[in-house]
């Protein structure tokens, strides 16, 4: 697996994109599709090719001030690994 | 009632390969019962009004077709994900580039075997060179797209795995990693139409399959985030029945070359089945009221062992059609399953015919070796009318 950092750029693998309707959109890739909710919304939405993992973080961080430090950052780590295991999101 | 996420569109019976194992009915739909364009595009904006994401075009080979741009133009318009299922054969650097344009989210291209001479045997028909080709094509296209930062086409390389082959899983992954895919499925070969005539020929043996798990775990862990695969495995060595479909008329549906609606590749080899036709309804009321889809959707058609088990909302009582091909009976557990009263049908089907040898398929040779010196050893997929 590629390594994850500061400086890498998510976005999403070939073949994947948004589907469904605004209300309840999903992620469609090859043979599959996921809801994502929330978070998990939030975090794809700015996986678009424009900012970093530094940057999705700190914007992450700005929304939820009250979450413990570093907390976001492991999650959204995690997050973004089991999607690049599936192959939905490169860095 | 849930509502299908999937059309599989078999536009066309039309193939120039062969494939020992194809999973179409035996009894094609020929050129002249096939459905206009416009049919098919009303079909994918009625599929995508009833919920359905994902567009799976196939055939035969749905290249045969030569509206196949604008069919996948249309689904894209529909807001469909669209994916071409394919042999290769038919499809120039120039349609490649016109399907891309027309918005194809993913093209699944199959490989027979690592090498020619084998792979052109399994087909029938010298393929396997031109899917090369084509593979780098695609390539071409990623790279770009990566240049540019532009939405990308996803490639899936698909390999049908039986007992001809399996034994050079290991090789045969390697090759197919070299032409750089998202995504490779390994799938072994399930018994319906062809595959089923040719099951002696086919059917691996227990040992040759753990080898092949063996193989492929350890593929997925070293290529874990750079090609996902997934395995489809033979249900003949498994203990209880695949979720066929997820399900009878639960997820899926599937249009033939000529417009009937079916729950699945293989339903009209149950008896006394009746397929409306997208022609004379809705899609919408097909997938509601068609008796066809009616007939083993939920449970109330579960026989014992099954009605009172407790997997029978993970595996749905197993596939209709092989209940019906090996027992007889398309309302009877799937023998497949170990707790099936006919569960002994699999079992001597795996001794009888699971043998090591002969494995006729010398690597080296070539095509037209293979075929004189295995004449009357398989069955070919025929062409329709």
């Amino acid at each position: 697996m590629a390594d994850l950092t500061d400086a890498s750029i998510p976005k999403f693998a070939a073949g994947c994109r948004w589907g469904g309707t605004t209300e309840a959109p999903v992620v469609l890739f090859p043979e599959g599709a996921i809801r994502v909710e929330g978070t998990g919304r939030i975090i794809l939405e700015l996986c678009d090719g424009h900012f970093s993992l530094a940057e999705i973080v700190q914007k992450l961080e700005a929304q939820f001030m009250l979450a413990p430090k570093g907390k976001i950052r492991a999650d959204v780590e995690t997050f973004l690994q089991q999607l690049h295991a599936k192959r939905i999101v490169d860095y | 009632m849930p509502n299908p996420l999937a059309l599989i569109a078999e536009i066309t019976h039309r193939c120039p390969l062969h494939c020992v194992y194809c999973s179409n009915p035996l009894e094609l739909t020929s050129r002249n019962e096939e459905l206009a364009t416009a049919d098919w595009l009303r079909i994918f904006a009625e599929a995508a009004a009833l919920g359905v994401l994902h567009l799976h075009l196939t055939g035969g080979e749905p290249l045969a077709r030569p509206d196949l741009a604008e069919m996948i133009e249309g689904a894209r318009q529909s807001r469909l994900y669209t994916n071409l299922i394919t042999s290769g054969v038919g499809l120039s650097r120039e349609r490649l580039a016109q399907f891309v344009e027309a918005g194809l989210d993913h093209i699944q291209l199959s490989f027979q075997d690592s090498s020619g001479g084998p792979a052109n045997w399994i087909a029938g028909a010298r393929a396997h060179a031109h899917k090369l080709e084509l593979a780098a094509w695609i390539r071409e296209h990623q790279i770009r797209e990566q240049q540019t930062g532009e939405r990308r086409i996803a490639f899936t390389v698909n390999l049908v795995v039986h007992r001809q082959n399996i034994d050079h899983l290991e090789e045969m992954i390697a090759a197919l990693e070299a032409l750089h895919p998202d995504r490779m499925e390994i799938a072994h070969a399930q018994y319906y139409g062809w595959a089923l005539q040719n099951r002696s020929a086919l059917l691996p043996t227990r040992a040759q399959l753990d080898r092949a798990v063996a193989v492929v775990a350890a593929a997925e862990e070293r290529l874990r985030g750079k090609v996902r695969i997934d395995m489809v495995v033979p249900d003949y060595h498994a203990r209880f029945p695949k979720a066929c479909m997820g399900g009878w008329g639960r997820q899926l549906l599937l249009i033939d070359p000529a417009g009937r609606a079916l729950p699945c590749h293989a339903a009209g080899v149950i008896p006394g089945m009746f397929f409306d036709n997208v022609r004379d309804h809705p899609l919408a009321w097909i997938w509601q009221n068609s008796a066809a889809f009616q007939k083993f959707r939920g449970e109330a058609w579960m026989p014992e062992p099954c009605r009172s088990c407790e997997r029978r909302q993970e595996d749905f009582g197993g596939c209709r059609c092989q209940a019906f091909l090996l027992t007889g009976d398309a309302s009877a557990t799937d023998p497949v399953c170990e707790l099936a009263p006919l569960h002994h049908l699999i079992e001597d089907a795996v001794r009888e015919h699971a043998t090591a040898g002969p494995v006729p398929a010398a690597r080296e040779a070539s095509f037209h070796a293979l075929q004189e010196n295995t004449a009357g050893f398989w069955s070919y997929r025929t062409d329709p009318k």
